[in-house]
């Protein structure tokens, strides 16, 4: 029972991790009809924006808001400025394409101009252990949890309370009416790369200390973040933050019971089971094309 | 084709066929390289250019049609049996996960290839006792053609040649013939398509099946290649060049493949994992690629001698226009 | 006389939008009935919930008596459906000829038959006689993005009914047309019709195009059916105008 309490919270914190990343998947698909292959680089990055920061004199979280800063800057504005406003007018297909060169092009980069060791990272709370009920739990996987839960409830705020957040999601959802009602659909788009960027770059802090900082995290990650998002349902925020707790939770409590070799097959393997059973996901509706 | 493509395509064949007599033991290796990697591509092309999905796969059926061979061959299996049995080996999985997948919008098989990939490097690296996990599979036999041995490199390359040849013919007869017209209308106008009867899940899970089975014949040949081969050979890595080379060759054409193919073979270090800068330029050529020319330099090559041959066209299409009704 | 469309309780809804409410009738074989209604009426979302585009909310379409709601659009058209679109029309990059070889090809024996076959599916005559029939033998190898707006719909049409359809539904099929296209467009669907017997439904803006081509008229209003008759009677109904004055 020990174990499996901290399993489970160990898990809820993996989850809420992999929630922030599939939850700006999604909205990036459903705002812009961008389907990012390269969320996992982008979550890789901002950490190693926080490292350089650091390498240049800064305390841990200064160089955080750097890092948050740049990747407002580069994965959010730089993104969709230069890679994907110019593609719009040529489909989906080839914007797919020009991200999976992307993220390619990131893990490469990073790879040959910073490093291709892994890095220690800094937590963000010192790596103690609290003991709840016979089960040892850390206050790493607890500080993560709290950040996450915290992201995610004023994420939800911002996007059902907020004049803007209900713009974004009326954009999300039709952007044609949206327009009609006189909401800035290339603004709104603007707003969710940015948010996006916001997302990983925490994402990332979060999760470096763990992972610690490689240019290969990106591949686990980012395909974290697909899964979750088709699990909950491709087009649906709640779903996104659903499925990513659930494959977290999942992730974690097979990890005890699979051998370490298989250790990374089990999210694809439930990839694999969600499409052949239920392909519109947990949340997800059918969606249909109308001429 | 025009007539100054149908030179240029004869030209290039002739040269396949006199380079190895020039070249020495590398260099023929190097071509021999191209060719069996421009069957992938050509298998790629079918599935990403003609049915408009992206499959990150293309890699691992390679190596799934590799690794069958080599298994096959040296327990008595003859080489153009086990051939037969990677591609078909390559098919049915290649139908098997695309049905499920195909189902639903979204490029889902991207994601599904993505995952796919991922667990057959894990069976590859894991499973010792049939892969030889990292130890990898040496000596895979080059194959002997009526008692006349194929072994020497010049023989195994025109082997590799005519198998190209024979899989071009098929697949040129293919898109001619009435698939063909369906993979164009797939492509150009899945609705229109679907209201005339055309089974758009059909046709694409045939082109991505067919495409995955080409991948399969590709590494039966890689595997007598380089005659070793361990599962780093056939990460993502292997379906990001391959999905890299269908594009930069022009996703769509007929010759794109071969193009494409022959541009990253020559790019130096090709196969084994220490190329440097080459992929981050790579990466970079593709994205600006996609963002002034998605249709790749056959592409490229095409508006170009579209738009040298447009005030004459223009001319004509306006006197038609004009000319029309009663 | 049978029916060869029956369309009873259509409904469909986009979450609190409701574009179609609760809509039935029927199409007798041999008829051209047209559909009318001011924008935003449903016309379109009926067209496509017939088609298997979408699936409807509620409600059921049979087709010669068998049940088809919700199949899709391929399984249709082999039941003997064609369409034509608004927006959506022909293949730009095949030449017209290969245009209408494709619009028929499905229906030539299996799919393995048509890989080993013929590469024009044995379709090379009736598509040479579709493209007399519709006057466009000058631009027959033409590829079609290069033909005008109308000529295209006019090949729209033609490929429509390639494939030999009992019962053809065309979507605006005079929207944005010349006049002069328009009779001929008008005039070769009269021929076909008198000539295979096959059954009309037309959505149509344009009053004149319906008057002069339909023999009786459904009229569409905020997603139900307000009127029904002959052409001439619904041109004086008084819901009908008050309808199309109202937006």
């Amino acid at each position: 029972m020990a174990s499996f309490i901290q399993l489970l919270v160990s898990g809820l914190a993996t989850g809420a991790i992999y929630a922030l990343i599939a939850v700006g998947f999604t909205l990036l698909w459903q705002t812009s009809q961008t389907i990012n292959f390269a969320q996992g680089e982008f979550v890789m990055l901002p950490a190693f924006f926080v490292l350089a920061a650091m390498n240049a004199g800064a305390s841990f979280w200064l160089a955080a808001l750097i890092g948050i800063a740049l990747s407002i800057v580069i994965l959010g504005v730089l993104f969709k400025v230069i890679i994907i406003d110019p593609m719009l007018k040529y489909g989906v297909l080839p914007l797919v394409i020009s991200t999976i060169a992307l993220s390619l092009f990131l893990k490469e980069s990073v790879k040959d101009f910073y490093s291709s060791q892994a890095q220690p990272f800094p937590a963000l709370v010192p790596a103690i252990d609290i003991h709840v009920f016979d089960a040892v739990v850390s206050t790493q996987s607890l500080a993560v949890l709290a950040v996450a839960i915290v992201t995610v409830v004023a994420l939800n705020l911002f996007l059902n309370k907020t004049r803007v957040g209900r713009q974004m999601q009326a954009t999300a959802q039709n952007a044609t009416l949206a327009r009609i009602l006189g909401v800035s659909v290339g603004r709104m788009a603007l707003y969710t790369f940015l948010l996006n960027a916001v997302l990983v770059a925490i994402a990332s802090i979060l999760v470096t200390p763990i992972y610690l900082a490689k240019f290969t995290n990106g591949e686990t990650l980012g395909m974290a973040a697909f899964i979750a998002a088709i699990i909950g349902g491709f087009n649906q925020v709640r779903g996104a933050i659903l499925g990513g707790v659930i494959l977290g939770v999942l992730d974690n409590l097979s990890a005890a019971y699979i051998s370490s070799q298989y250790r990374g097959a089990f999210p694809l393997i439930i990839l694999i089971i969600v499409i052949l059973l239920r392909p519109q996901g947990l949340l997800g509706r059918i969606e249909e094309r109308s001429v | 084709m025009t007539r100054l493509a149908g030179v240029v395509v004869t030209g290039a064949a002739l040269a396949a066929v006199v380079a190895p007599f020039f070249l020495k033991p590398f260099g023929i290796f190097l071509i021999s390289t191209w060719v069996v990697l421009t069957i992938a591509a050509i298998g790629l092309n079918l599935t990403l250019g003609y049915a408009g999905q992206i499959s990150l796969a293309q890699g691992a059926f390679v190596g799934i049609g590799a690794y069958t061979v080599a298994l096959l061959t040296p327990m008595g299996v003859p080489f153009f049996a086990a051939f037969i049995v990677a591609g078909l080996l390559c098919f049915a999985i290649g139908w098997v996960l695309g049905y499920p997948a195909l189902r639903v919008q979204h490029h889902y098989l991207a994601f599904v290839t993505l995952a796919f990939s991922t667990l057959v490097f894990l069976v590859l690296r894991n499973e010792e006792w049939l892969t030889g996990g990292i130890y990898g599979i040496a000596g895979t036999p080059r194959p002997s053609l009526f008692g006349w041995s194929l072994g020497g490199a010049r023989d195994f390359y025109f082997l590799c040649l005519g198998v190209l040849a024979l899989l071009s013919l098929a697949t040129w007869w293919m898109l001619r013939s009435p698939w063909g017209r369906a993979f164009v209308a797939l492509r150009e106008n899945p609705i229109r398509a679907l209201s005339l009867g055309l089974d758009t899940r059909r046709y694409t899970l045939m082109a991505f099946a067919i495409g995955s089975s080409l991948g399969g014949l590709s590494g039966a040949l890689y595997a007598p290649l380089v005659q070793f081969i361990e599962p780093n050979s056939f990460t993502l890595n292997l379906s990001f060049n391959l999905l890299l080379m269908v594009i930069v060759g022009g996703s769509g054409y007929f010759f794109g493949p071969f193009l494409g193919a022959l541009i990253a073979v020559l790019l130096p270090e090709w196969l084994r994992v220490t190329e440097g800068y080459y992929l981050i330029v790579y990466a970079a050529a593709v994205m600006a690629m996609m963002a002034f020319c998605p249709t790749g330099l056959l592409g490229l090559i095409e508006r170009t001698a579209k738009m040298l041959r447009g005030r004459r066209k223009a001319a004509v299409t306006q006197a038609l226009t004009e000319g029309a009704g009663p | 006389m049978t029916a060869v469309l029956e369309v009873s309780n259509l409904r469909k809804a986009f979450g609190g939008v409701v574009a179609v409410a609760g809509v039935s009738f029927e199409v007798r074989t041999g008829e051209i009935l047209g559909i009318i209604g001011p924008n935003g009426s449903g016309k379109s979302t009926l067209f496509n919930c017939v088609l298997g585009q979408l699936q409807p909310s509620a409600g059921e379409v049979r087709i010669d008596g068998k049940l088809t709601t919700g199949m899709r659009p391929c399984d249709l058209n082999r039941l003997g459906v064609s369409r034509t679109f608004q927006l959506l029309q022909v293949f730009p990059q095949l030449s017209v000829r290969d245009n209408l070889i494709l619009a028929g090809q499905e229906h030539q024996g299996s799919m393995a038959s048509r890989l080993f076959g013929r590469a024009d599916a044995g379709l090379g005559d009736a598509a040479g006689q579709m493209i007399e029939f519709f006057r466009l033998a000058h631009l027959a190898d033409e590829p079609a993005g290069a033909l005008s707006y109308g000529q295209q719909k006019l090949l729209d049409a033609a490929m429509a009914f390639m494939a030999g359809p009992r019962l053809v539904l065309l979507d605006e099929p005079a929207g944005g047309v010349n006049l002069t296209m328009l009779g001929n467009l008008r005039e070769r669907l009269h021929a076909y019709h008198a000539e295979r017997g096959a059954t009309f439904v037309v959505i149509e803006h344009q009053m004149e195009f319906v008057m002069a081509l339909c023999t009786r008229v459904l009229v569409l209003a905020e997603g139900r059916l307000i009127a029904e008759g002959a052409p001439q009677d619904i041109r004086r109904n008084p819901t009908v105008i008050e309808a199309y004055l109202g937006h």
